[in-house]
C-alpha cells in the first residue's frame, strides 16, 4: 500500500494537537479530510510504523522492560515492571531516524491513557491494552505477571496499543497521546487535570444496567449483539485452544521417553544397533522441538486476544449510543409532560394527576398571578428543553455518524488483521509438519541403509 | 517321522483356491527376505547355516554323531534351509475369512485356514479348514509336548478382559487374525516344525475333535525322551553362549515392555489430544457463521483441523492395531524361549549328573553306559536345534523390527503429510479475496 504524499504544508506547520473531543465542545466530532483520504488508502498493516498525520513520520517502539521496585500511593514497597518507549522521527528525504523521545511507563499509565481516550472519543473503537494478567494459558506457560515470557508478550502487546492509536486517523492527534510519548513527569497529573474522570459516565460503569429504550437503532443492537459474541466465541476459541496446546505438549514429550529406551536396546543389538540409536535419537529431538512450535502459536494467540478484547471495546461504543438514545427519549419525555402541565395550567383543566393539582384541590386555589408565574416558570422551562432536546438529537447525529465511520475502518481493519493471522497460522502449521516429516524420513533412510548388508 | 502317519481325513473339499490371493502375492515379512538371506554371524551364534561342517559340541560332525536319527533331521534341515529363498517354497499358509458362530452354549470365531503344498506329507495340494483359537491353542501345546528342544512360535493372548476389549469388534478380531496368521507362517517357514504330524492335521483334517479327543500319541522321538528328562537335577553353570542368550533375552523382553508402555501412553496422549481437536475446528464454524468476509476463510481453518484430527485418528489406529500386537508377540516369544532354555538347562544336568555319577563309581573300565550316552545325545541335540532356531529367530526378529519400525515411521509421515496437504489447500482461500480487494 503506497502511503500518502505528505502535505508539503503540513511539514511546515505544527500538526493540530488539541484533542477535538473535548468537554464543552460536546461530542460534535467532525471527521475531517485527511483522515478520510488515509482510511481510503487503508492506515492499517505497513503504515502502522508511520504516521502520516505528524509534523514528520514518526516510529514508535516499546524496546525494553524493566523490573523496578517503588513506593506506591500506600507508600509501601511494591515491584513493578517499567517500559521503555522510544519516538524516533524519519527524515522524509534520507529515511534516517533520529531517537527524540525516549522514556519509561508502567502499565498503569498505559490504562489511565486508555481510559481517558474513551471518554473523549466515546464515539471511536479504541484500540485494546493487552490482557492485564495472563489468561487462557496452557499448563507450562506461567500466569505469572513476573514471568519474563509473559512480559516480553505483554511488551509486544503494549508497543501494538501504541502504533494502532498512531496509526488511528482521529486519536493520533491527540494532545494527551503526544504528551504521553513526550512528557515524562507531570504527565499523570496533566491527563487528571482534563478532568475526564469526572466526564465518565459511571452509568456506563454499571455493566449489568439495562436502559430500555423505546426506539432503539437497529444497526447498533445489531453490532452490540455481534460483540458479544464475537466476545464469547474468540473466548472459546482461546480457552479450547489452550488446552490444545497442553495436550499436544504431552504427546510430544512423552515421544522423549522413547528415547534412552531405544538407546539402551541398541546397545544389545549387533545389525539393528545403529538404527536403533538414531531412532532414539531422533525421538529426543523430536520431543524438544516441541517448545518451539508452542511458543510460535502464542503469537497466534496473542492475534486472538487482540481482537476479543476489541470486541469490548466495539461494545462499548454500542453502550455509549444506547445511552445517549436513552437520555435523548427521558429529555423528550420531559419535555412532553411539562408542555402537558403547562397547557393544563392555561386551559384550567385537569387531565394529568400533579401534586399541585391535588393541594390545590384540598387547599385550594391559587391565586391568577400565582398561576401566571408557575405558567411563565414552565414556558421557560420548556423553552430551555427544547434547545436542548435539539442540540441532543443534534449531537446524537453527529455520534451516529462519526462512529459508523469509525466502525466501519475497524471492520476493515479487523478481517484484513484476522485474515493475516489466519494464514500465518497456516503457515506456521505447514513449517511445522514439514519439519516433523522430515525427521521421520531420515528414520526411514537410516534403518533402510543399516539393513542394506543383511 | 515317527511312525507311519495317520491317513489324513478329507478336508472339507478343497473348493477351487485359484480366485484366493496367493499367499506370497502380498509380501509379509519372512517372505520379503529374498537375496538378503546371509546372516552374518550374530555374537550368540558359532556358525551359519550354509555352513557344511557344522559343529557340535562334543568335536563331532553330523555324520558322526551316535544318534543316526538326530544326524538325518539335520542333514534334512540343511538342504530345506537352502530351499527356503521363496522360489522352491513347497507349503503356503494363509489365515482369513473370520466368521462368528452363534451357538446354545457359547458364541465364538473361525478362521479359515488355507493350505497350499506338494509335499508328499500331503494327500491332496490344496486344503481349506475352519479353525478357532481353541485349536491352535492345542496345536501350540502340541508342538511344545512333540518338539520341545524347538522355539514354538507364540499365539496372541488367549483371555480377554471382557467388558475392556469387545472380542466380537472388527479391530479385535482383525489383530487375532494377523498373529494368527503369523503364527502359522511362522511354523511353516521352520525346517523341522513344518514337517509335524499335529501341525499336519491341523492343516488338514475336517473335524479336529475326533484327534483332540482321541488323544493319539504323536511324540516325535524327541519329544518323548525330553518329556522323560526329570527336573531334579541343577545345572551349575550354563554354558557361556546360552548364558549369553539368556541374559539377551532377559533385556530385551524387558526394553520391549518399556517401549509398549510408552507407546500405550503415546496412544492414551493422542486420543486425548484429538478430543480437544475435535472441539477445537467447530469453533471456527461457530465463528464464521457471525462474519462476513471472513465467513470463508474460518470455516476453511475449520474444515483443515477437521482433517487433521481425522488423519490422527487414523494414525493412532494404525499404532494400536499394528505396532503394540508386534510388542506384545515378542515379549512373548522371549517368555516362551527362555522356558525351552531352562529345558536346555535341565538336560545338560541330568546327563552332567549321570556322567559324575559314573564317575565316581571308580572302574577300571569308564565304560560309559548307554543311558548317559542316551543323555549326551540328547543334549547335543538339544543344544544344536536350540542354536539353529535361536539364529533363525535372531533373523526374523531383524525382519520384524526393521519393518515394524520402517512402517511406524512411515505411518507418521503419511499423517503430517495429510496434514501438510489441509493446511497448503487453504492458503489458496486465505489469500483470495485480499488480492481481489
Amino acid at each position: 500500500m503506497e502511503q500518502a504524499t505528505p502535505d508539503p504544508e503540513r511539514q511546515l506547520q505544527p500538526a493540530p494537537l488539541e484533542p477535538l473531543g473535548r468537554s464543552d465542545a460536546g461530542l460534535g466530532v467532525t471527521v475531517d479530510e485527511e483522515a478520510e483520504r488515509a482510511r481510503e488508502e487503508g492506515s492499517g498493516g505497513d503504515t502502522m510504523t508511520h504516521n502520516n498525520f505528524w509534523l514528520k513520520k514518526i516510529e514508535i517502539s516499546v524496546s525494553e522492560a524493566e523490573k523496578r521496585t517503588g513506593r506506591n500511593a500506600m507508600n509501601m514497597q511494591e515491584t513493578y515492571t517499567a517500559y521503555l518507549i522510544e519516538t524516533r522521527s524519519v527524515e522524509h528525504t534520507d529515511g534516517q531516524s533520529v531517537l527524540t523521545d525516549s522514556l519509561w511507563r508502567r502499565y498503569s499509565e498505559f490504562e489511565l491513557l486508555r481510559n481517558y481516550l474513551l471518554v473523549y472519543y466515546p464515539h471511536i473503537v479504541v484500540p485494546p491494552l493487552p490482557e492485564k494478567r495472563a489468561e487462557f494459558v496452557w499448563h507450562k506457560l506461567s500466569a505469572d505477571n513476573m514471568d519474563p515470557d509473559f512480559v516480553e508478550r505483554r511488551r509486544i502487546g503494549l508497543e501494538n496499543f501504541l502504533l494502532r492509536i498512531a496509526s488511528h486517523p482521529i486519536l493520533c492527534r491527540d494532545k494527551i497521546f503526544y504528551l504521553f510519548l513526550t512528557q515524562e513527569g507531570n504527565w499523570k497529573e496533566t491527563v487528571n487535570e482534563t478532568g475526564f474522570q469526572l466526564k465518565a459516565d459511571s452509568r456506563l460503569k454499571a455493566l449489568n444496567a439495562t436502559f430500555r429504550v423505546k426506539n432503539p437503532d437497529k444497526r447498533f443492537t445489531d453490532l452490540k449483539h455481534y460483540s458479544d459474541e464475537l466476545q464469547s466465541v474468540i473466548s472459546h476459541l482461546l480457552r479450547v485452544r489452550a488446552r490444545v496446546a497442553d495436550r499436544l505438549y504431552g504427546v510430544y514429550k512423552v515421544h522423549g521417553n522413547y528415547g534412552r529406551v531405544f538407546s539402551e536396546w541398541s546397545a544389545i543389538e549387533k545389525e539393528m544397533g545403529d538404527g536403533l540409536q538414531s531412532a532414539g535419537h531422533h525421538m529426543d529431538v523430536y520431543a524438544s522441538s516441541i517448545d518451539d512450535i508452542l511458543e510460535d502459536e502464542e503469537h497466534y494467540a496473542d492475534q486472538l486476544k487482540e481482537y476479543l478484547f476489541y470486541a469490548e471495546a466495539l461494545r462499548a461504543v454500542c453502550r455509549k449510543h444506547e445511552l445517549m438514545q436513552y437520555d435523548l427519549e427521558i429529555a423528550a419525555q420531559d419535555l412532553a409532560s411539562k408542555k402537558q402541565q403547562c397547557e393544563e395550567l392555561a386551559t384550567g383543566t385537569v387531565r394529568t394527576f400533579s401534586l399541585k393539582g391535588m393541594t390545590t384541590k384540598l387547599f385550594g386555589q391559587e391565586t391568577p398571578e400565582q398561576r401566571e408565574a408557575r405558567i411563565k416558570v414552565l414556558e421557560e422551562q420548556i423553552n430551555e428543553g427544547e434547545q436542548q432536546l435539539k442540540s441532543k438529537n443534534l449531537e446524537g447525529r453527529e455520534f451516529v455518524k462519526n462512529a459508523w465511520a469509525d466502525i466501519e475502518r475497524f471492520k476493515e481493519q479487523k478481517n484484513r488483521d484476522l485474515k493475516e493471522a489466519l494464514i500465518s497460522y497456516a503457515v506456521m502449521q505447514i513449517s511445522m509438519c514439514k519439519k516433523v516429516g522430515f525427521g521421520f524420513n531420515e528414520d526411514i533412510c537410516i534403518f533402510r541403509s543399516t539393513y542394506k548388508f543383511l | 517321522m515317527a511312525g507311519g502317519p495317520p491317513k489324513a481325513l478329507p478336508s472339507t473339499g478343497p473348493h477351487s483356491l485359484r480366485d484366493m490371493p496367493h499367499p506370497l502375492a502380498g509380501s509379509s515379512s519372512e517372505e520379503a527376505v529374498g537375496g538378503d538371506s546371509t546372516p552374518s554371524p550374530d555374537l550368540l551364534m558359532a556358525r551359519s547355516f550354509g555352513d557344511k561342517d557344522l559343529i557340535l559340541p562334543n568335536g563331532g560332525t553330523p555324520a558322526g554323531t551316535s544318534s543316526p536319527a538326530s544326524s538325518s533331521s539335520l542333514l534334512n534341515r540343511l538342504q530345506l534351509d537352502d530351499d527356503i529363498d521363496g522360489e522352491t517354497r513347497d507349503l503356503f499358509v494363509v489365515v482369513d475369512d473370520p466368521k462368528k458362530h452363534v451357538c446354545t452354549m457359547e458364541t465364538y470365531i473361525t478362521y479359515r485356514i488355507t493350505t497350499k503344498s506338494t509335499r508328499v506329507e500331503f494327500d491332496l495340494p490344496e486344503y481349506s479348514v475352519r479353525r478357532r483359537y481353541q485349536d491352535f491353542d492345542w496345536l501350540r501345546s502340541k508342538l511344545e509336548e512333540s518338539q520341545p528342544t524347538h522355539l514354538i512360535p507364540p499365539l496372541p493372548e488367549k483371555f480377554v478382559v471382557k467388558g475392556v476389549v469387545d472380542r466380537f469388534s472388527e479391530e479385535f478380531v482383525e489383530t487375532r487374525r494377523k498373529a494368527l496368521d503369523k503364527f502359522l507362517k511362522r511354523i511353516t517357514d521352520h525346517p523341522v516344525l513344518s514337517f509335524n504330524e499335529h501341525f499336519n492335521i491341523f492343516l488338514t483334517a475336517k473335524d479336529l475333535n475326533i484327534y483332540k479327543k482321541q488323544g493319539i500319541a504323536l511324540l516325535t522321538r524327541m519329544g518323548e525322551s525330553v518329556k522323560h528328562v526329570t527336573g531334579g537335577y541343577k545345572l551349575r553353570t550354563r554354558p557361556l553362549e546360552f548364558a549369553a542368550i539368556g541374559d539377551y533375552l532377559d533385556t530385551f523382553a524387558l526394553k520391549l515392555g518399556t517401549i509398549d508402555r510408552i507407546a500405550q501412553r503415546i496412544i492414551k496422549e493422542e486420543i486425548e489430544y484429538l478430543v480437544e481437536l475435535r472441539e477445537y475446528g467447530p469453533v471456527y464454524s461457530t465463528w464464521s457463521a457471525l462474519e462476513g468476509e471472513l465467513a470463508e476463510p474460518l470455516e476453511g481453518v475449520s474444515a483443515c483441523i477437521g482433517n487433521c484430527s481425522t488423519a490422527l485418528e487414523e494414525l493412532t489406529d494404525d499404532m494400536t492395531e499394528d505396532f503394540l500386537p508386534v510388542l506384545r508377540e515378542y515379549i512373548l516369544y522371549s517368555d516362551s524361549m527362555k522356558s525351552v532354555l531352562k529345558k536346555r538347562d535341565q538336560v545338560q544336568a541330568e546327563y552332567e549328573a549321570k556322567l559324575e555319577a559314573v564317575a565316581l563309581r571308580k572302574e577300571d573300565r569308564p565304560k560309559v553306559p548307554a543311558d548317559v550316552e542316551k543323555c549326551q545325545d540328547r543334549m547335543e541335540c538339544f543344544n544344536a536345534d536350540l542354536k539353529a532356531d535361536m539364529e533363525r529367530w535372531q533373523n526374523n526378529k531383524r525382519q520384524d523390527f526393521r519393518q515394524l519400525l520402517m512402517g511406524m515411521a512411515d505411518k507418521n509421515i503419511q499423517y503430517y503429510e495429510k496434514c501438510l496437504m489441509a493446511w497448503e489447500s487453504i492458503i489458496p482461500l486465505l489469500q483470495e479475496k485480499q488480492e481481489a480487494k
